[in-house]
């Protein structure tokens, strides 16, 4: 229901992309990347008096997420393969296009060069996170949208949810092409907020992108 | 005739399977997409592979486009070994190889790596053929400097017969116009050219100008119930017509009518003109009526002045021509000046004569019309204009005693329909 609500909302962006190759949702495996240097924590000082982090919420928030986004992970495949981010060092930023005005930025790898895991597999696809942002009352266009971008965001004072507004793709990892490209926006609702929640908002998360990743096949 | 028929039966029988028999030829080769690229006169032809062996043999396929093309001039072809020693390309090359399927649009085929872009844009004005293996069949593309995604890709079947092959693919892929290629010289010249869309207009455009055209009283497209009590009306004692609001019950409305003029435009769009007008116009007189027997000639000569404001809009289809299209909307005065002449044996004119109509002086009117102005050489302007004009008077005037014992005034309102061409010197005062 309130993701019915949500893609009511946004009805008037396009917010993921499929390749006219995409046949088949991943069932059972993922190969994840992406998890170490994607988070980011906004309005800190607000989780900082929340949380018990002292003074390194920054650091300690997003590694909790990137836990709890992981375990999550676990329990939705029966296989998970974590590649580290250094996987993508050397490629360069690109942008993908989802929309008139949504642009999605990371790194892909290379054309003709297949990603192998630290077993020496090579993983069919793998879920390239880009970008997680971790906030209050986010909104993704804000973030995506090139037209406004470069807008203020009003601070406000009573924070109706937490959020995440988080950019990935799905790779042919065989093929070297961007199979599934999207720009997901969760939203938790506060009563009191704890560690709990955050946990709850990646879980949400985790939900939102498989079920995109079905929706998204054949699209 | 049974005989001619039946054999126009077996015409279209022996087209229809010609027609089946080049449909299965269709089938050896199968191409994607193949967009607007263009193919040069002695064209340079890079044939690009990830295999070890190009399939084809440069030489060869050189004869192949020769006898497939007889527009191609003196094509060049030879192996493209800088790409294919190159890591960034042969990586591409082999993602292009397994990444070109029926369905996907050239643009899910782009390079993305910003040295293969970089190696696209140097190619200047060489064709790159790439030729992969893929089974039993070969894939084949074309790239060139405009782009880093293919411009045109397909399937051709593998043979085994070089030649054979070479023809397949140059009928699959180079069967299309030539263009000449530019010289060193007209290459420079053109960067350095302004570009004609970016050509900025003058702050002011001026222009002098005298043209000839014809003026009527029905507009065109118009019914002529509009016009014939007018138009056939005549003047009957040298004053009584049916009714006399349009001065075409009493005078000619079909005449030549010429102009003097002179205007400017800001910035090619909102400018003004002065104009004189002249033509002249007959009376047109009852002949049945025998009080005209001592008129020799008597005629009216309309001069006009007047301001138009006028909108414009430019556009140059070719180089030594721009083309501005108008709109105008003005007043006027007209004037008319009487001729009329007793024969010269009469020495007394009749009571008629005296009493006759008289015409107002000025009658003001509006004017509204649209044309075009053709300048060439930013010079000599050629202009054509059509529109409608009126004149009039105020109705309403100071009631005066002896009212009743002047002269009918006429004309209350008179319309009439113009086009002109004119003959124009434009010239730019200050940039």
């Amino acid at each position: 229901m309130a993701a019915l609500l949500f893609s009511g909302c946004a009805g008037s962006y396009q917010w993921s992309k499929s390749h006219p190759a995409y046949k088949k949702a991943p069932y059972g495996e993922l190969t994840v990347t992406g998890l170490q240097k994607a988070f980011v924590l906004t309005r800190t000082k607000w989780f900082a008096n929340r949380l018990d982090f002292g003074d390194s919420t920054q650091i300690k928030a997003t590694e909790f997420c990137a836990k709890a986004m992981e375990q999550e992970f676990r329990g939705g495949y029966g296989k998970i393969i974590v590649l580290s981010d250094s996987v993508l060092d050397n490629a360069p930023e690109e942008s993908q296009k989802l929309d008139d005005r949504i642009f999605m930025k990371g790194k892909l790898p290379e054309q003709g060069v297949v990603v192998k895991a630290p077993d020496g597999t090579i993983p069919e696809q793998i879920l390239l996170i880009h970008e997680v942002i971790v906030g209050t009352d986010l909104k993704r266009e804000n973030f995506f949208d090139y037209a406004l971008i470069h807008n203020e965001s009003e601070e406000k004072r009573e924070v109706k949810n937490i959020s995440a507004v988080i950019s990935y793709t799905l790779w042919d990892n065989i093929k070297q092409r961007p199979l599934f490209s999207a720009v997901d926006e969760i939203q938790h609702p506060v009563i009191k907020f704890g560690l709990t929640d955050l946990e709850q908002l990646m879980r949400q998360t985790v939900q939102q992108i498989r079920k995109n990743l079905y929706q998204g096949v054949g699209k | 005739m049974k005989l001619f028929s039946q054999f126009a039966l077996i015409t279209f029988m022996f087209v229809l399977a010609a027609h089946a028999l080049l449909a299965s030829g269709a089938h050896a080769k199968d191409i994607y997409f193949d967009s607007h690229w263009t193919l040069w006169q002695n064209a340079d032809i890079l044939i690009w592979t990830p295999d070890k062996e190009p399939p084809i043999d440069p030489k060869e396929f050189c004869l192949s486009l020769r006898r497939n093309n007889t527009g191609i001039g003196e094509p060049k072809c030879r192996l493209f070994g800088e790409w294919e020693r190159d890591t960034v390309a042969s990586r591409y090359a082999s993602w292009l190889s397994s990444n070109m399927e029926p369905g996907l649009d050239a643009h899910y085929l782009k390079a993305r790596h910003p040295a293969m872009m970089a190696k696209f844009q140097t190619l200047e004005d060489k064709i790159v053929l790439y030729i992969a293996d893929k089974g039993n069949n070969l894939q084949v593309a074309i790239f060139d400097e405009t782009s880093s995604e293919p411009k045109a890709a397909g399937t051709v079947t593998k043979k085994a017969d070089k030649i054979a092959l070479g023809d397949e693919i140059a009928s699959a892929l180079f069967d299309r116009h030539t263009k000449r290629r530019l010289t060193k010289e007209e290459r420079l010249k053109m960067e350095t050219e302004p570009d004609e869309l970016y050509k900025e207009s003058p702050t002011f455009r001026s222009w002098v100008g005298i043209s000839a055209g014809y003026a009527q009283a029905q507009v065109p497209f118009t019914p002529d119930s509009w016009y014939r009590s007018h138009i056939k009306s005549r003047v009957g004692n040298y004053r009584v017509t049916r009714d006399s609001v349009s001065l075409w019950n009493f005078m000619d409305d079909s005449t030549p009518l010429f102009t003097l003029y002179a205007g400017g435009i800001w910035f090619g769009f909102i400018g003004g003109e002065i104009f004189y007008r002249y033509s002249n116009h007959d009376v047109k007189i009852d002949e049945r009526d025998s009080v005209y027997e001592e008129l020799d000639h008597w005629d009216f000569t309309q001069h006009e002045i007047g301001l138009n404001v006028m909108f414009s809009r430019t556009y140059a289809p070719i180089k030594w021509m721009d083309l501005h299209l108008f709109a105008f909307l003005g007043f006027q005065y007209s004037f008319y000046s009487e001729d009329i002449e007793l024969k010269s044996s009469k020495k007394k004119p009749s009571k008629e004569y005296e009493t006759r109509f008289k015409t107002e002086d000025p009658y003001k009117g509006a004017l509204l019309g649209f044309g075009f102005q053709s300048v060439f050489l930013q010079h000599y302007g050629l202009s054509v204009r059509t529109g409608i004009s009126s004149r009039g008077k105020d109705i309403y005037t100071e009631p005066s005693p002896d009212a009743a014992a002047e002269p009918t005034t006429i004309g209350a309102s008179t319309v009439d329909w113009f086009i002109s061409v004119g003959l124009e010197y434009h010239w730019t005062p200050f940039k």
